[in-house]
């Protein structure tokens, strides 16, 4: 077991730097860094929510009532920037910070101080991008995809350029310091393939992560030289194509979709095994289809293009590697689902978002498929059903694996156990009202609804009014969760055990709760039978 | 398992400083190629 190492440093809760300064500002410590990226991603989707709420305020009734329509463009841009790189990426790389090193048996992250640069040139992006709302030409509107010459306009552009490189830097820092980990700092016995899903997830998305973000580095800088410095890479008028930086948005764009949701697979299959008391069914078949999906995320960004004018071979073609996709997922989900087949299930707060995953992702997944069929797409391309597709997949994907993986470790950060009860209030409220909020959309989108219109027919307005219900409740209880950490952290009584869950296994759950500042300084001697996935069969 | 803590941490250090070389220079690149893609096609 890996108790030798771990105990030699039981007592050790207070190992942390007592001036607040040097602890939270100067850390190299993988748990507080994990924290840090934890909290700064909570502040951002707040933030973010905020951005949402003002447009759901706006399509509560047809007609302009609160914003200008050029403010609203800029609310749905930054809604999706701040939403993507400031709350969903930094969550996962937050409970990759805090959870590889303790899963693999590693003392730290491989490079401490890099991951101190990673994080804190975050908050240094995002003021920079949120500055822009401030500035008298205002911030971004363009959308988040940033198409020339649409996202030219404006004065914004340098900010929302230095911003996403930032991001991206950070972003391929994080990359090679998760990789650097994984693959140099597992404790001995500790096999690739006795790994647990989580880190197998997050080793794929970090090469996902250096193959892409440098791809989005090239395109914004070939737009910052559009705009200021006389070329014309996007400018038909001086030879360029603004097709062509959409080829190159989306060879990013559709693998960071990946990006976004391969960790929660990771999440979810650390959190269903546990509650369901079996092992995981097929772990080298989820290993693989997590890599599968991985490659297929190359060879399908097209997909985004449909309407653009792609030759017909192109559209068929990715179509069909589009549709291909389905496989490994489908493979994931039967995975999931015959895990907890015969299982002995409680119904735990964890627990209960990784079943809404796995049902509300598959939602999101289907309208996928439906998209992905070329012709259909033409109607279906620029609508709320595209949006209403899209929020499934992150939202209750992404979102409720990041608050599922919240719920399952927070007990093992703080040392004291949730309520339970605030937290299932947490749940249902947030299921009832994500599907409030976003499945009427698939419809408004099927009768003929554009997206990104602050304004809109009168026919959509019952939808409409429904929709924006559900969104400011689901915000609302998103404030459940913000009570729920903040009792767990600062007022439960209620002490977490070592193993916090009955049926958890890993490395993680052999250190005390809370995890002390420092752990596996020495690599424990493992033992397969504490592993989840200790005795996997060629 | 019988390796000493010294032993592994040189061994760490070296594969973490292959690593990185390795996967900076492919991020490196990819950047380049992308500007060279751009460069190409416009």
């Amino acid at each position: 077991m890996a108790h030798d190492a771990t105990h030699d440093h039981h007592d050790d809760h207070h190992g942390a730097p007592s001036n607040f300064f040097v602890r939270w500002c100067m850390s190299t410590n993988h748990k507080d860094i994990g924290t840090l990226y934890l909290v700064f991603s909570l502040l951002m989707f707040f933030i973010g929510g905020s951005f949402a709420m003002v447009i759901r305020a706006e399509l509560f009734k047809p007609g302009l009532q609160l914003v200008q329509p050029y403010f609203f463009n800029e609310m749905t841009t930054m809604h999706a920037l701040v939403m993507i790189f400031g709350a969903v990426m930094p969550a996962f790389v937050g409970l990759g910070n805090w959870m590889i090193p303790l899963m693999i048996g590693a003392p730290d992250m491989a490079l401490p101080r890099m991951n101190n640069l990673s994080f804190w040139i975050l908050p240094f992006a995002f003021a920079l991008l949120l500055s822009t709302l401030f500035l008298p030409g205002g911030g971004p509107a363009g959308g988040w995809t940033m198409y020339p010459p649409l996202s030219l306009q404006g004065d914004s552009v340098a900010y929302l350029v230095f911003a996403v490189h930032l991001m991206g830097i950070s972003s391929i820092m994080g990359a090679i310091n998760i990789i650097a980990t994984i693959l140099n700092m597992r404790a001995p016995g500790m096999d690739l393939l006795k790994m647990p899903v989580f880190v197998w997830s997050w080793l794929i998305t970090a090469f996902l992560l250096i193959a892409v973000m440098p791809v989005l580095a090239g395109a914004v800088t070939m737009l910052l030289t559009d705009k200021y410095f006389g070329t014309s890479f996007f400018n038909a008028a001086g030879g360029g194509d603004p097709v062509l930086f959409q080829h190159i948005f989306w060879f990013f764009g559709h693998p960071e979709v990946y990006i976004m949701i391969l960790p929660a697979f990771g999440l979810v299959s650390e959190i269903i095994p546990t509650f369901a008391r079996k092992p995981i069914f097929g772990y080298k078949a989820m290993v693989f289809a997590i890599a599968s999906i991985a490659f297929l995320s190359f060879i399908v960004w097209a997909h985004h293009m449909f309407a653009v004018g792609l030759p017909l071979g192109g559209e068929i073609f990715f179509m069909y590697a589009t549709m291909l996709i389905a496989v490994p997922t489908g493979v994931k989900v039967f995975n999931w689902v015959s895990t907890m087949w015969g299982g002995s299930m409680t119904f735990e707060t964890p627990m209960l978002f990784a079943i809404a995953f796995v049902i509300l992702f598959t939602i999101g997944g289907f309208s996928g498929l439906m998209l992905a069929l070329a012709p259909a797409d033409f109607q279906y391309h620029d609508s709320y059903f595209v949006v209403a597709h899209f929020h499934y997949v992150l939202v209750t994907g992404a979102i409720f694996a990041i608050i599922a993986g919240t719920y399952y470790w927070l007990p093992k950060w703080t040392g004291h156990m949730y309520s339970e009860f605030w937290g299932k209030m947490h749940f249902w409220n947030s299921v009832v009202w994500v599907n409030v909020l976003f499945f009427p959309q698939h419809f408004l989108g099927l009768a003929g609804m554009p997206r990104r219109i602050p304004d809109y027919n009168v026919a959509f307005a019952n939808f409409n009014m429904i929709s924006s219900i559900g969104g400011f409740l689901f915000g609302a209880s998103q404030l459940i969760f913000v009570g729920v950490i903040i009792h767990a952290v600062w007022f439960s009584k209620k002490k977490a055990l070592d193993r916090v869950w009955e049926g958890a296994k890993g490395l993680e759950w052999t250190v005390p709760s809370p995890a002390p500042f420092h752990t596996f300084e020495l690599p424990p001697v493992i033992h397969d039978e504490e592993l989840a996935h200790g005795h996997v069969e060629d | 398992m019988n390796q000493s803590k010294a032993t592994i941490e040189e061994v760490r250090k070296k594969g973490v400083r292959r690593t990185v070389t390795v996967f900076g220079a492919i991020a490196i690149g990819i950047f380049l190629l992308s500007l060279l893609q751009g460069l190409k096609y416009s």
